[in-house]
């Protein structure tokens, strides 16, 4: 039975399945889960948001490559000197999907709910202290201290303007939705669908090509996606593993896009415990992790090495900061320094069981250590068995090296600086167990000057990410790149790795 | 009566069932490869966590003779090696539950009365769960690791040998000879451990050479989980595991540990079949001698 015959037996399947992708107008997003998982705005924190960005909109929109803001339901927007009085200038004329008008009362409503309700994402309006109506269309928002609030604003998840009139949860829950997004919910099938339909009194208008209607398919099977997309019945795809991607890699019929995101991995490692207590052996560690290897030989290139804990893409990223290379000359020097010229030591690595490519860069990474002289244990576990060991009251008794991955939830350095690195009372992610007062003040600075002065407060996070490297409680190995996939027919779509995952059908068309 | 003697000779008629005697062959050579696994395998560093990711997906070929993993590994060298863990698991797993169920059985079996009820009880309980399914929870409670994961399946495998062992030794307890001990005026324990369990030997040694097999897979099913022996180990059911993804374009990274997995099980299980037809009478009358 030849592989083409396969691959058309499930093309009629898929086919059969889900006919309609065929159809011209119509988009077909086929996601590897539950597309909505939260339908209220105001929670929205998972899933939900590459459709929800279709229906609803923020104020601005934020560009993290060019680190710049494109005006959406606000036109323009300026801030105070000292960053603490924000005045956004709404558009006018933009309709509802319910068919009343956007106004700033609208806007203050909906953000006020939204950090009310205090569900998912709403934690990043904590700098807010008031919101004034100062017109129909003009709303300013007073701050309790600086804090970039276009960010926030512009945030892919809590940041969403919707219609006080129709804002009740229940509503919301079942399956209804009151943006001012170009769609607007057709049909939804828990676990199977969810079906959008363009909304006509959209603000910018349906000149030119867009599609009408946009499907949203879940499929958990990563094959069968893959073989949607060859056959023609899937528009987009995200999360393929890296052998679809592979498979897919040679078709001129479907194109790979690879983006920036901001996940990294990391190794932290113990510096209240043996050996790892000194500095001179962390550091030498940092040299024994073989960058490149792992880019190739785990994430087959999709990631790039990086640089400081901020990710690429992030701002707060930067050239000046200190990258550290697979050397293992380096690391000898650094171990015979620090007394173990020969090893001779065990160290224990803890990462999530069945994170095939944690085990992988593990593997990798003993098998360099143990040239040294260092054994490394590796133990896969649960992620919950792996932050209660990593929280052991005892410090000995804990892993020396905790490998995970990191993700901001809004577009800001913060997290990854003060989360894993600064100095914390209760251990929540600090698993390296650092505390420097001089780097808790850099950070802090940082943060108040992030609404103020973007470019200070990069230095700042320049220099704190600079004694990261030197005293390395731990390393940042990649900087994972996503890699989705596309029909080559599909055309306007751009990545934006602010909005995870996220398709803006609006800007996209389809090349017949 | 099948005395201890009478045991060993039977196990000379084994050559008279080519299949059984396939099992056997099968095993020693699991055995030979085991011992001398640092020989036998080309790459013996590979077995303990060298990467070499210049190599990686090599097609089988006279240097790989099974070709190399995602990490350039030769997965000769790996399965070689594997056959230690295995083997040793095995033994191990068997030697624990054999030690937890043999004593409990013949006591249970011969001492009757409430102990026996107790100790049933006890059993039953163990025995209402699929072996599998407990083997997965007390791994998961102990930690994931190797050892944990032999004595997972030796807990989870026990109350089977203590059944068996019960009902010989309750068929044993009203035999002549064992009466006879008894008027001579020996002890109980003596009894117990020179007279009832040397004749309770004949279906321990096929069920525990069945049981190999089943425990070997046991084990490369939860090492597949994620729940028996970590990475690097080149343990056969985590060698699958790792690779699984490259399966459809790569398919010796998955097929070589499989096989390895297939042979041992089937060689124990051919061996224990054919133990099985020479230590029961019924069956060994029809075989001409």
């Amino acid at each position: 039975m030849s592989r083409a015959f396969l691959l058309a037996l499930f093309g009629i399947v898929a086919f059969g399945l889900w006919g309609l992708g065929a159809q011209p107008n119509v988009a077909v997003y086929v996601y590897n889960s539950e597309v909505m998982i939260f339908w209220d705005p105001s929670d929205t924190y998972s899933n939900e948001i590459i459709a929800m960005n279709n229906m609803y909109e923020q104020l601005i929109r934020y560009d993290p490559l060019t680190d710049s803001f494109q005006p959406v339901l606000a036109e323009s927007y300026e801030k105070s000197a000292d960053g603490l009085t924000w005045t956004f200038y709404l558009r006018k004329g933009v309709k509802f999907h319910t068919g009343n008008e956007l106004t700033a009362e609208a806007v203050k409503f909906s953000i006020e709910r939204t950090i009310e309700r205090g569900m998912g994402a709403s934690y990043i309006w904590a700098p807010v202290e008031e919101i004034e109506v100062v017109d129909r269309y003009t709303v300013r928002f007073h701050l309790k201290y600086p804090a970039p609030l276009d960010l926030i604003a512009s945030g892919a998840y809590a940041a969403f303007v919707f219609d006080p009139e129709y804002s009740d949860h229940e509503w919301f829950a079942a399956g209804n939705d009151s943006g001012t997004g170009p769609y607007t919910v057709e049909a939804w099938k828990p676990g199977d669908y969810l079906i959008l339909k363009k909304f006509d009194d959209y603000w910018r208008g349906w000149e030119g090509k867009h599609f009408d209607k946009v499907i949203f398919k879940v499929v958990p099977e990563p094959s069968t996606r893959r073989l949607m997309l060859e056959a023609g019945t899937a528009d987009y795809t995200n999360m393929l593993p890296i052998t679809e991607i592979e498979a897919l890699k040679d078709n001129p019929e479907v194109e790979i896009v690879t983006t920036p995101s901001f996940q990294n991995l990391l190794a932290l490692f113990n510096t209240q415990k043996p050996p790892l207590d000194n500095v001179l052996v962390r550091r030498a560690l940092a040299y024994t992790i073989p960058y490149q290897d792992i880019i190739e030989g785990v994430r087959f290139g999709y990631a790039r090495q990086s640089r400081g804990v901020v990710p690429y893409g992030l701002w707060g990223y930067s050239d000046r900061v200190k990258q550290y290379t697979y050397s293992l000359e380096a690391a000898r020097f650094y171990l015979a320094q620090a007394g173990y010229p020969e090893g001779g030591f065990k160290l224990l690595l803890t990462h999530v069981a069945g994170d095939e490519d944690e085990r992988r860069v593990a593997e990798l990474w003993k098998s360099t250590l143990a040239e040294l002289g260092i054994e490394l244990e590796i133990r896969g576990m649960p992620w919950e068995a792996q932050v209660e060991l990593g929280q052991a009251p005892d410090p000995t008794k804990r892993q020396d090296i905790f490998l995970f991955y990191w993700w901001p939830d809004y577009p800001h350095p913060h997290s990854f600086l003060r989360e894993m690195f600064g100095t914390r009372d209760e251990i929540l992610f600090n698993f390296t167990y650092y505390s420097n007062p001089v780097f808790d003040e850099l950070i802090a600075r940082a943060e108040e000057l992030a609404g103020i002065d973007r470019t200070e407060a990069i230095n700042l996070y320049v220099e704190a990410q600079n004694i990261l490297m030197e005293e390395a409680p731990g390393v940042a190995i990649y900087d994972l790149k996503y890699a989705r996939a596309k029909r080559t027919s599909l055309k306007g779509y751009v990545d934006n790795p602010a909005y995870p995952h996220v398709v803006f059908w609006y800007e996209c068309w389809r090349e017949e | 009566m099948v005395g201890n003697r009478g045991f060993w000779r039977d196990l000379r008629y084994l050559r008279r069932t080519p299949l059984a005697l396939m099992g056997l062959f099968g095993i020693l050579c699991l055995v030979v490869v085991a011992l001398f696994a640092p020989w036998i395998a080309p790459f013996p560093q590979d077995a303990r966590g060298a990467t070499h990711i210049e190599n990686k997906f090599l097609p089988p070929s006279t240097t790989h003779l099974f070709g190399t993993d995602e990490l350039g590994r030769d997965i000769f060298s790996r399965v070689v090696f594997g056959t230690r863990i295995s083997l040793s698991v095995g033994a191990f797993a068997i030697g624990l539950s054999l030690l937890i169920g043999v004593p409990l059985g013949v006591i249970a079996g011969y001492v009757g009365g409430w102990l026996d009820e107790v100790i049933m009880r006890v059993t039953d309980t163990f025995l209402s769960f699929p072996p599998l399914l407990l083997a997965m929870a007390i791994s998961v409670t102990l930690g994931p690791n190797l050892v944990n994961a032999m004595i997972a399946i030796a807990i989870a495998w026990w109350p089977w040998y203590t059944r068996i062992l019960r009902g010989e030794a309750i068929s044993v307890r009203e035999r002549a000879f064992v009466e006879a001990a008894r008027a001579m005026g020996a002890s109980r324990l003596r009894i117990l451990v020179k007279h009832v369990f040397p004749n309770c030997l004949a279906p321990l040694v096929v069920q525990a050479s069945m049981d190999l097999g089943s425990i070997i897979l046991t084990s490369a099913a939860l090492s597949y989980l994620g729940l028996g022996a970590q990475a690097p180990t080149p343990e056969w059911g985590l060698m699958i595991s790792s690779s699984r993804s490259f399966f459809l374009t790569h398919w010796w990274v998955v097929t070589f540990p499989g096989l390895a997995i297939f042979a041992s099980v089937l060689s124990f299980n051919l061996l224990g079949d054919g133990l099985r037809e020479f230590l029961d009478p019924r069956v060994r009358r029809r075989i001409k001698r």
